[in-house]
């Protein structure tokens, strides 16, 4: 009985120290951010960095911008990294968060099997969303209010269909967007996504194939990312020094060269599109 | 209770406090009554026999001896004294039941004799104090002591939890129906340590058994008992072999 | 088929390369799941032996409840648990959301039900006989409870053995209150969720075949100790 005591007692403190350990030394800033910008490994290769230069520990929960902003709004984070510009500047004037600044951008593009049975290959956006529709085509959306959510619904709506919209065919996942490429490649549907997250899905060889890049161009579907600082008025404990000396080298020279170079399969996949404040 | 004590025997007899004084006990289960004694004294330092059939309240009673279980009505003195729940964790320590069907801890045998001691805290000569109650009933500590109670035949099991009682040299040993499941010559050995505890230590020994041939060998006294109620107590003797009779034997107790 | 090949490869792949996100992932599991489960053991073996020793009024009725609180599902509890530590909330001001220590929490709420009841019953089956014995030896209260937790030693490790497993392989609520933050708070069993969300199905089995090794080692261990007991 005794041996059990000391191994209890000897575990617990190895525990302990271990669980101290995780504090570390850097300073923490929690950010919320999209799904894009983890899956493809842009955070990742943007933490040791900022812990280099900044000596920031950058962490970070992906749930997509519409989660994003509502952990803001709780206070449960410090930064907020999304892509629905008219959300966001809603959000702002509500006032819930300071200091919005533009970040990067790349664009959206529809893709879908190669076979293309709503024949909207080259179209423009507008008369592709009436031809999938219209022909009761596949159609596979995030249904999450993410960001490429929030786009694909402006387009839905400015292709002419209502607010409510759905017709068979059309399926919501409310997952991120890998999964929901996936489930596209699968039923052979049409989808919305970003073109970096896309680039990330085609470096697997298996699903190359499945999708193609069907629509694409025009200012409608240029995807901008934004920091925004949750609103040190509204959360007092959010780490806001950190929050915009982050800010600031991100849209700094450094932060917008370290976005163009970064690279996924050996392509650029975010633009760097930092300008004055917001 | 204690102007007992001030009473002076007028007949030449020395008179102490009886270790027990029942007063009007009763004892029921669900609502039915299993126990009824009016009025009844255990002096000290005998060794006294209760016979009866299954059912007649044997355990019962020394259950409540030992203070494992209260009467319903009544109340039990012990050396004088009442005793309430309160008061009979600390009788507890002196007085010890073996039950008619004893249970054995999960752990060797030397640490199931070895349990009473370590709840008294008793850590000197502790292992030499196990081997000697095992050697009194019969098991051999070098074969037995490590043994697991898994291990052991009835028989060996009943052995082992009555030397888990003798090696506490207890001021009173309640033994329900120790001779069961055991063979002639280890009933011997149990006898042997009964008479032992009486004299090495001064133990008041109660005993139950079927075998009232067994008891009347080395008992004081021998109770016998019938639904419930104690039927023929005392010194009286009695044609053993008269038909329907209670049979009570009693032995002065110099002779042994 | 051929995937399930490629993926069990992956797995051994990363254990030998000594990946370091896969190893983190590993450390933070072994970490939550050991922590919650000591927190749950120290609570839960108290309360399941008053639960199955005791007779007090509506024990009946407490003892159904805990049976039902065994069922609670992982998203519930990390809902519950998000919504105590979320800034706005009660427990806010100590900062815990999206740490390890948030996911400790959930995961020792979602083991206590598992030790408390399995514990009860197996103070339950003890033997009847036990309390009279221990009383006629002259054992007091603390010493009869403390005897007879060691008389029930095999069912309450194997309450130890089931809740260590179930935290062990708990995702719910580990992404909800931990938010699977690669390097701190990313466990086996999210990041095996992460992979597969990204549709990476083979790194999601190599992590799942790590999070099994893991658990049976776990498990000798355990048994191993029982051997001593």
């Amino acid at each position: 009985m005794k041996k059990m005591g000391r191994l209890v007692l000897g575990v617990s403190g190895v525990l302990t120290l271990w669980g101290s350990a995780w504090a570390g030394d850097a300073e923490r800033l929690l950010m919320a951010t999209t799904t894009s910008t983890e899956a493809t490994g842009f955070l990742d290769a943007l933490a040791p960095k900022v812990k280099e230069v900044l000596n920031i520990d950058l962490q970070w929960v992906a749930t997509g911008t519409g989660k994003a902003l509502e952990l803001g709004k709780r206070c449960d984070a410090d930064l907020l990294l999304v892509h629905a510009p008219d959300v966001e500047e809603a959000y702002v004037q509500q006032g819930y968060g300071i200091n919005r600044r533009r970040l990067m951008f790349n664009d959206f593009v529809v893709v879908g099997p190669s076979e293309d049975p709503a024949r909207v290959k080259n179209c423009s956006i507008e008369e592709a969303m009436r031809r999938i529709a219209g022909s009761g085509a596949p159609f596979v959306s995030r249904g999450d209010a993410s960001g490429t959510h929030v786009k694909e619904k402006e387009l839905w709506r400015a292709a002419g269909f209502g607010n409510e919209f759905a017709y068979p065919g059309y399926i919501e996942t409310g997952q991120g967007q890998m999964a929901t490429l996936d489930i596209a490649a699968q039923r052979r549907a049409y989808a919305l996504t970003d073109r970096a997250t896309f680039i990330k899905f085609g470096q697997d060889p298996s699903r190359a194939a499945s999708l193609r890049v069907l629509v694409e161009g025009g200012e409608v579907l240029i995807n901008r990312y934004s920091l925004i600082t949750v609103r040190p008025e509204k959360c007092p404990k959010v780490r806001a020094a950190a929050a915009e000396k982050f800010t600031d080298w991100m849209v700094g020279p450094q932060g917008q060269a370290f976005i163009e170079a970064f690279r996924v399969g050996g392509k650029a996949v975010f633009f760097p599109d930092a300008q004055g404040p917001q | 209770m204690s102007r007992l004590s001030s009473l002076a025997g007028d007949c030449g007899e020395s008179f102490s406090v009886p270790l027990y004084l029942f007063h009007d006990v009763e004892q029921a289960y669900k609502g039915r009554t299993v126990l009824s004694i009016g009025r009844w004294a255990v002096r000290q330092g005998i060794v006294l026999g209760l016979v009866g059939p299954n059912g007649s309240g044997k355990s019962t009673l020394l259950r409540l001896m030992g203070f494992v279980e209260f009467p319903v009505r009544g109340t039990i003195a012990f050396r004088g004294d009442r005793v309430s729940r309160r008061r009979a964790q600390a009788v507890r320590s002196e007085v010890t039941l073996l039950p008619q069907d004893p249970y054995l801890l999960d752990r060797s045998v030397a640490d199931n004799v070895a349990y009473g001691l370590s709840v008294r805290g008793v850590r000197r000569n502790r292992a030499a104090r196990v081997q000697e109650a095992l050697r009194w009933v019969g098991l051999d500590p070098d074969l037995f002591g490590a043994r697991s109670v898994r291990d052991l035949s009835g028989g060996e099991a009943r052995r082992t939890a009555l030397a888990a009682r003798l090696v506490l040299r207890p001021r009173v040993l309640l033994l329900d129906e120790p001779t069961a499941e055991i063979d002639a010559h280890s009933a011997q050995l149990v006898r042997r340590a009964i008479l032992r505890a009486r004299s090495d230590w001064g133990a008041t020994v109660v005993v139950t058994s079927h075998d009232w041939t067994w008891l009347r060998g080395f008992c004081d006294e021998v109770h016998e008992m019938r639904d419930g109620r104690l039927i023929a107590m005392g010194h009286e003797t009695v044609d053993p072999g008269a038909a329907g009779a209670s049979v009570v034997i009693s032995r002065s107790p110099s002779a042994s | 088929m051929g995937f399930l090949v490629d993926a069990f490869l992956k797995a051994i792949h990363l254990i030998l390369r000594g990946d370091p996100a896969t190893y983190s992932a590993l450390a933070t599991t072994v970490y939550v799941s050991t922590v919650s489960l000591a927190a749950s053991l120290l609570m839960g073996i108290p309360a399941g032996f008053l639960l199955g020793y005791v007779s007090f009024p509506g024990r009946r009725m407490l003892r159904t409840l805990v049976d039902t609180l065994l069922s609670l599902p992982t998203v519930l509890i990390g809902l519950l648990v998000y919504g105590l530590l979320t800034r706005r909330g009660p427990l806010g001001r100590f900062e815990l959301l999206f740490t390890v220590h948030a996911i400790v929490i959930g995961q020792a709420l979602l083991a206590l039900p598992i030790v408390t009841a399995l514990t009860a019953s197996a103070v339950e089956a003890l033997d009847g006989r036990l309390r009279v014995t221990l009383l006629s030896l002259g054992a007091g209260p603390v010493r009869r409870f403390a005897t007879s937790l060691r008389e029930a030693r095999y069912g309450v490790l194997a309450a130890a053995v089931t809740a260590y497993g179930r935290v062990l392989t708990e995702v719910g609520i580990a992404i909800m209150v931990g938010g699977n933050i690669k390097w701190h708070t990313r466990t086996l069993t999210t990041a095996i969720a992460l992979e597969t969300n990204k549709g990476d199905f083979a790194a999601g089995i190599a992590l799942g075949a790590i999070l099994l090794l893991l658990a049976s080692g776990v498990n000798a261990i355990l048994y191993g100790l029982r051997k001593r007991a």
